[in-house]
């Protein structure tokens, strides 16, 4: 994310807006802050919760970002089913008790994901900023510039979201749902039941 | 994943283990206030699915947290008696079903996989539509009737195959697990004495 100086358009569109608007730094503040908490704290019952609201930032973040796809499968599933799962977990297993609230910090396995932070964020000034005109996603739109003119009128789906996923890469997504299901065969396999509610 | 639940009593540093089912009102009331909501939304989110965002994967993920939450409020055990493992597999496998054969259809038709285009020789005069809207319903059969299906049926298969846990390799390794009938009353019993927090809170 480039923050750009003088984000003076903050308007109803803050995607056109070229620069970085109050609502994404607390947004994105909100979910760092819940990550590292969810790293931080002893108690897992705790991590899980905190995870579960950074999630929740997460979707609400690309939400904001005109994703509401993404959006939703994010809420649906890392906020919710993800949780529920968890804390089925941590109900099957026991905890040591402590009396201490947050994790001792394990310094090597920071500053080797601090080295990484520091990787990735040196090709962040590559990227244009969020709404640029002059963006190559913009001026050079062969793909999704084809997806935007034709889903319509080839696929008669109003959200191209849907078209790209169920017509024009069907087999991808067929492949994903046949992921999903060889999961649940999977679990079956692992925890060597021939049920799943008996 | 403690080997024996009677330790958790006696062992010292081990603690806090809590029951995985406790009944509260609060939360059965909110729950079933919620859930018709919820479910309505899953269907609106699987159905619209071309039109507005969403679709069958998240469609379907807000259907199985239904069931989801109905375990949470009113105890896993309850809610698996109540839900037929027919019903949860069958969920799974359908959508498979349908989806692959959607897919397939077309290449019997001479056209690629998942071309729906390939239907509209065949069903275009007697349904009535024009070819693109073949793609469109095509898109929506394969969203409803296979990805809303699949995930629904997969995500409350794992949460209760994972409420259930592992069933002990001794079970397996004796000689006459060969009928099913004998399995399942092994896994069966494996439950009942697997999941002693369970039963205790649900008295």
């Amino acid at each position: 994310m480039s923050v750009t100086a003088g984000s003076s358009a903050v308007g109803l569109l803050p995607i056109q807006s070229v620069g970085i608007t109050p609502i994404e730094v607390s947004l994105f503040i909100f979910v760092l802050l819940t990550a590292v908490l969810t790293a931080l704290f002893r108690d897992v019952l705790a991590s899980i919760v905190i995870f579960a609201a950074y999630s929740l930032g997460l979707a609400v973040i690309y939400t904001f970002y005109r994703a509401p796809d993404v959006g939703l499968t994010e809420a649906a599933i890392g906020a919710g089913v993800t949780t529920v799962f968890l804390l089925l977990t941590i109900a099957k297993t026991t905890r040591p008790a402590s009396d201490a609230r947050f994790e001792a910090i394990n310094w090597p396995a920071v500053s080797i994901c601090g080295l990484f932070v520091a990787v990735v964020a040196v090709t962040l000034p590559a990227f244009p900023a969020v709404g640029d005109p002059a963006s190559p996603i913009l001026t050079n739109a062969d793909v999704s510039g084809y997806y935007i003119a034709n889903a319509y009128d080839q696929t008669g789906a109003e959200n191209a979201v849907t078209a790209v996923l169920a017509a024009y890469r069907g087999f991808d997504t067929f492949g994903e749902a046949i992921v999903v299901f060889a999961a649940g065969v999977a679990s079956l396999l692992v925890l060597g039941r021939e049920v799943f509610t008996a | 994943m403690s080997s024996d639940p009677a330790d958790n009593d006696t062992g010292g540093t081990i603690t806090r283990q809590r029951p995985v089912y406790t009944e509260s009102q609060v939360i059965m009331t909110t729950v079933k206030a919620v859930i018709p909501f919820v479910l309505t939304y899953g269907l609106f989110i699987t159905f619209h699915g071309t039109g507005s965002p969403g679709g069958g994967f998240q469609g379907g993920a807000l259907i199985a947290s239904v069931v989801l939450m109905m375990a949470f409020a009113f105890g896993i055990e309850s809610t698996r008696e109540w839900l037929s493992n027919a019903l949860v597999v069958g969920l799974g496998t359908v959508g498979v079903a349908i989806f692959a054969g959607i897919a397939l259809v077309p290449m019997a038709l001479g056209e690629n996989f998942l071309e729906y285009t390939a239907y509209y020789p065949v069903l275009g005069d007697v349904l009535g539509l024009k070819e693109y809207e073949f793609v469109k319903y095509g898109m929506e059969a394969v969203e409803i009737g296979g990805i809303a299906l699949i995930v629904a049926g997969v995500l409350m298969g794992l949460f209760f195959a994972l409420a259930a846990g592992v069933t002990p390799p001794n079970d397996t390794t004796t000689p006459d697990t060969e009928s099913a009938a004998d399995t399942d009353a092994a896994s069966n019993t494996d439950t009942m004495t697997g999941d002693i927090d369970t039963e205790g809170a649900n008295k």
